[in-house]
């Protein structure tokens, strides 16, 4: 998928320039964005996403142009599925039925196609035993699988995920990420606001470096690992990988 | 096991049924103890016989109680229901409306509202009949609470919530359908049950301008054999008979929706 971003930035109403004039272009098939803290990586991804639209600038994917328009940008959303830091699914209904909820009400499944592709994807994701809990009942990592199961369920092109694994502990990280490995392998694309560099460089074919709102490198994820450009990023990856992955 | 251990609890035991039922039969023996060598100091001597004379009267009053209940917390309901609404208002006027209704409602007593809506708003504008008065009143004294409950809920949805229905293609009336009402109901009712319970017994308050409800019944039948202790003692069960039920199944539904958390 190419994805191009033209003049981006974003001001929200205190004043505060969360992103500044972001363009690049980049095919890829799995895009990281990584960066310290507070940057605007999420602010990035949620434009993306369309739940928030730019102060100005462009954002085009596979060559068509973003609308921000509420009556476009809900079709925009129903193409994409979206996996929240945390706290994303629906506390009142239980797994099963957080996958079935868009299928049904969105993409016009009939009960029985929806509930036959839900038990498959959590059958596929090992989640069987739970698809009648709740999300307060299913542990952080189960949330997050849940999650994307719910996300994937309806065929996006692209699949967004904002620090899907940062509110879990190593153990739990790696069942995530080895299923977002699988999906990626069934072909699906994916953008995705990380902290966890070994996922960035071995999984993901591209990554962006965002700083302060400012976009300070960009490119092939490999190369950006063995020889950053920018002293930023050389500074920022001393201290992520100061211990190794 | 040690009998203490029936009467003591561990920090991490489990209550048997036996220990709960042994338990609430001396703690209730307890209570109706006090009140029995209470009236064993005045030497009064309980005769409910005279109630069996009233039963008609008092089958009326009781239906009356319930009727007045259930008309008042379907129209206090949906006033709460759209003071919660009005208070989320853009248009500030309303929404400080809202505000105002609920500070006076909530802030003074009923027994002033039933006074100055009967007397003086009621006769300005023709509202003789006692019941509707009644009411009337009734609701909005309550629908001041149940507003602050609903909004309660609505505030405890949370953000994310909204972005998550955002994210996967809800419209705004799909989101307001399908996420923010079923979560609102699951976390507001049972206090709207508890509420409800509230409402039985501040309906006796309306015997005041003389609704000839279950209170004001006992006040009529009792004025006239001077059977005061005991007319009060049954009028005490009879809410208690509408009041218990409504406690457990307010227990029950806070049980079982302990789970949103």
């Amino acid at each position: 998928m190419r994805i191009e971003l033209a003049g981006v930035t974003k001001i929200f109403t205190d004043e505060k320039k969360v992103l500044d004039n972001i363009s690049f272009i980049e095919d890829f098939k799995a895009l990281a964005i990584i960066g310290p803290s507070g940057g605007g990586k999420s602010t990035l991804l949620r434009i993306i996403g369309g739940l928030i639209s730019p102060t100005t600038g462009d954002v085009f994917l596979d060559g068509n142009k973003i609308i921000f328009d509420e009556r476009y940008l809900i079709q925009h959303r129903r193409q994409i599925g979206f996996v929240f830091q945390a706290k994303g699914l629906f506390n009142h209904l239980n797994a099963q039925q957080n996958v079935m909820l868009p299928l049904v009400n969105v993409h016009g499944y009939t009960k029985a196609d929806a509930q036959k592709i839900a038990n498959r994807l959590l059958a596929r994701f090992g989640l069987s035993a739970d698809k009648h809990k709740f999300p307060n009942e299913l542990s952080g990592g189960q949330q997050q699988r849940v999650a994307i199961v719910r996300a994937v369920a309806v065929k996006p092109k692209l699949l967004l995920l904002d620090e899907p694994t940062s509110a879990l502990d190593p153990e739990l990280t790696g069942e995530v990420l080895a299923m977002l490995n699988e999906l990626r392998y069934d072909g699906l694309n994916i953008i995705l606001v990380t902290h966890e560099m070994g996922f960035a460089k071995k999984a993901c074919d591209k990554l962006i470096f965002i700083v302060n709102g400012r976009l300070a490198e960009y490119g092939d994820s490999e190369r950006l690992f063995i020889r950053p450009h920018t002293a930023e990023l050389a500074s920022f990856l001393n201290r992520v990988l100061e211990w190794g992955i | 096991m040690a009998l203490y251990r029936v009467f003591i609890k561990g920090t991490n035991d489990k209550i048997t049924l036996l220990q709960k039922f042994l338990n609430i039969v001396i703690a209730v023996a307890l209570f109706l103890l006090f009140f029995f060598f209470s009236a064993k100091r005045l030497s009064i001597n309980f005769d409910f016989s005279f109630l069996w004379t009233f039963r008609y009267r008092l089958i009326q009053g009781f239906a009356t109680t319930v009727e007045l209940s259930l008309v008042s917390l379907i129209l206090s309901l949906l006033l709460g229901f759209l003071s919660a609404m009005a208070n989320n208002s853009r248009i500030l006027a309303i929404s400080y409306f809202s505000k105002v209704y609920v500070q006076f409602f909530r802030g003074t007593p009923m027994i002033m509202q039933i006074y100055l809506f009967f007397y003086i708003v009621g006769t300005a504008w023709g509202v003789d009949n006692r019941f509707l008065a009644g009411v009337l009143i009734l609701s909005l004294f309550e629908g001041a609470y149940i507003a602050e409950i609903i909004r309660g809920g609505i505030d405890s949805i949370e953000p994310t919530q909204l972005e998550a229905a955002k994210a996967v293609g809800l419209e705004a009336g799909q989101t307001l359908r399908l996420v923010v009402l079923p979560q609102i109901i699951k976390r507001t009712l049972p206090a709207l049950a508890g509420q409800f319970a509230s409402i039985i017994k501040d309906s006796s308050l309306l015997s005041l301008i003389s609704v000839i409800e279950l209170t004001q019944t006992i006040r009529e039948i009792s004025a006239s054999n001077f059977a005061i202790f005991e007319s009060y003692i049954f009028l005490g069960l009879l809410y208690l008979s509408l009041t218990f039920p409504i406690s457990m199944y307010t227990r029950y539904l806070e049980g079982k929706f302990s789970y949103e958390n």
